[in-house]
């Protein structure tokens, strides 16, 4: 069973196409949801939550349907908004607390998950004083764990890392990495960060003005690529005119080189061609595709599976 | 039912104190409890209860205000006793006419506090982590009246209790006084149950339409000062041009027919100084009735649209 799965989903605001025919299976892992602001993440999240219902088509969630049973769908999923969600004036112990009681925890377990959730999340001392006083990376774990107190099967967090700084951003990816492998529960991350996205997930889904731009595992995307990049301290164009004239297919990029990997002999020749012009040589590698190509146009130029 | 697991226990070895995630697997319970618990969260906000120790001020001050008078009585009960048994005319505090008199407290502590319960999760955003939840919307909405109605009928508790208290210490024979006093006593809780739902509908239906406190407490009283005022100004006018349906428009106004419904409970004709026209009790009972329902299909329809 897919864990979600959309057929022809459309949402319309108006003339405004937020989802526009969307079809998409996913499976358990860390799914990376990417696309530009307004592309249509936190629409498709807000439907499969049921906060909204879709203009034409359907979605579910572990089997269930989106519209017809929001109830059971809530009970296994747990969501943190992209946007603040927290009341200034009560410590984090209280309200995580209260959120654990109406997803329907009794009183002393609701006080035991959140002691424990608060602990995983990395808040101590500091959960019992007002939330209104909290950084904003702290802040953002008293979401994920609001998100996480009742032990959801699924987790949808929209723009996770928002508004962190580098190290505050670094931590709630590794705590998104955790929650995906060691707790054992799928995660859905949109965001519009490409780099995030490479670092946490296993699975990604590209969409783009409400369309489904791509759905692979994100090996696919940052996988080998038949291309060999030779970084030169200088001289850069005598390597790719002796290169060009022993006949490899070689352009400049920059202070790189980029030479079509047509055989293993290649290695050899860039290493007698280098040596005999002798060239300080930083380093030989095997491009690697990049998510940025997803977007920088329809047909990536380095592309194994375009 | 908890039961270690000795494989999450020993992925993170050299810490005994972090036993890993564990997964949940014990009870799970429904709508009706994700009500309750909002209730008992909403009732605990409203005295402010775990928040700051200013937020207690306004409804410990107000509710304290409303119980005055009745606690003056009862603390002077044995004054009063004296003056009694002597013979004197004493004119005491009643049952029927402690909320006509001192109403505009009740009012100000709606007006203080209703706003609390239904701007703040506006305002900070919270209501998607309800919605997101085991929580309908019109159920968020029923139980935050359910914790404003239970708020003021609490608040209208204490003075009708130590009025009773005073008037049976003022007796000299307390086994008697009791019998005496229960069925006199006893028509203030159903109309005591009658205010707290119609003050807490009209003001949490008003309040919910904004989410800064500021606008809603300044909508509910302009609300209510106008709805009492305008019956009243067309009321004066139809007297001197003979229109003889104007009277019925006091039905319209919020606090005059939660007065006048009061009055039912008691069995009591409506004192033509303060009731105006020819209504009786229980037409302003039918029209309290009716101010309920409606202001709860308002607050309903706003829960039903609001955008999480």
């Amino acid at each position: 069973m897919a864990l979600i799965e959309t057929a022809s989903l459309s949402k319309y605001y108006g003339p405004v196409k937020a989802l526009d025919g969307l079809d998409l299976r996913v499976e358990p892992g860390i799914i990376g949801l990417v696309g530009a602001n307004g592309a249509g993440k936190s629409t498709l999240l807000k439907v499969l939550l049921g906060l909204i219902s879709p203009t034409a088509g359907r979605a579910s969630v572990l089997g269930m349907d989106s519209v017809k049973e929001t109830r059971s769908i809530r009970q296994v999923v747990g969501y943190m908004p992209e946007h603040d969600c927290l009341p200034p004036d009560v410590g984090a112990t209280e309200f995580v607390t209260h959120m654990a009681r109406i997803s329907g925890l009794p009183r002393t377990a609701a006080r035991e998950r959140t002691a424990e959730i608060l602990r995983h999340v990395g808040l101590y001392e500091e959960r019992y004083r007002q939330i209104g006083g909290y950084s904003t990376g702290m802040k953002q774990r008293v979401k994920l764990a609001q998100a996480l107190v009742h032990d959801p099967q699924l987790l949808l967090l929209d723009e996770p890392t928002n508004g962190l700084d580098p190290a505050g951003r670094d931590e709630m990816l590794d705590l998104i990495k955790r929650t995906g492998t060691e707790f054992g529960i799928t995660v859905v991350v949109a965001s519009h960060l490409l780099g995030e996205i490479e670092q946490v997930c296993t699975y990604l889904l590209a969409i783009d003005a409400g369309h489904l731009l791509r759905a692979a595992p994100i090996s696919t995307f940052t996988e080998r690529t038949p291309v060999l990049a030779v970084e030169v301290e200088e001289g850069a164009d005598r390597l790719v005119t002796a290169l060009v004239a022993s006949g490899a297919r070689a352009r400049q990029d920059g202070a790189r080189v980029l030479i079509a990997l047509d055989s293993e002999a290649l290695y050899d020749a860039v290493r007698d061609v280098v040596a005999d012009l002798g060239l300080p040589l930083v380093r030989v590698q095997q491009e690697r595709g990049r998510l940025e190509d997803l977007f920088r146009d329809a047909a990536p130029t380095t592309g194994s599976a375009g | 039912m908890s039961a270690p697991r000795p494989a999450a226990a020993t992925s993170r070895a050299g810490n005994i104190y972090d036993l890993g995630y564990r997964h949940y697997e014990g009870k799970r319970n429904g709508r009706a409890y994700a009500m309750w618990s909002l209730f008992v969260e909403s009732s605990r906000g409203i005295w402010g209860f775990g928040r700051p120790p200013t937020a207690k001020a306004a409804p410990f001050l107000l509710a304290g205000f409303y119980a005055l008078p009745a606690v003056i009585q009862l603390a002077f009960s044995s004054v009063l006793t004296q003056q009694v048994a002597s013979g004197q005319k004493v004119t005491l505090l009643a049952y029927d006419s402690y909320f006509p008199a001192f109403s505009v407290l009740v009012f100000f502590f709606c007006v203080a506090q209703a706003p609390e319960l239904v701007c703040r999760d506006q305002r900070n955003q919270v209501l998607p982590l309800y919605f997101t939840r085991s929580m309908g919307r019109i159920e968020y909405a029923l139980a935050r009246l359910g914790s404003l109605t239970t708020a003021l009928f609490l608040l209208l508790l204490v003075p009708t209790a130590a009025l009773f208290v005073g008037d049976v210490l003022m007796k000299p024979d307390t086994f008697q006084a009791v019998g005496e006093e229960w069925p006199r006593a006893l028509p203030a809780l159903p109309a005591n149950a009658l205010i707290s739902v119609g003050l807490a509908a009209i003001s949490l239906a008003i309040s919910s339409f904004s989410p800064r406190r500021a606008y809603s407490a300044i909508g509910i009283v302009a609300y209510v000062l106008l709805v009492e005022a305008i019956p009243a100004a067309i009321y004066s006018i139809g007297q001197t041009s003979g229109w003889s349906w104007s009277d019925k428009l006091f039905l319209l106004t919020p606090l005059t027919s939660l007065n006048g419904a009061v009055d039912w409970f008691f069995g009591q004709k409506l004192d033509p100084q303060s009731f105006s026209g020819s209504l009786t009790s229980g037409e302003y009972l039918a029209a309290a009735l009716a101010s309920i329902v409606v202001m709860t299909a308002v607050l309903a329809y706003r829960y039903r649209r609001i955008p999480a």
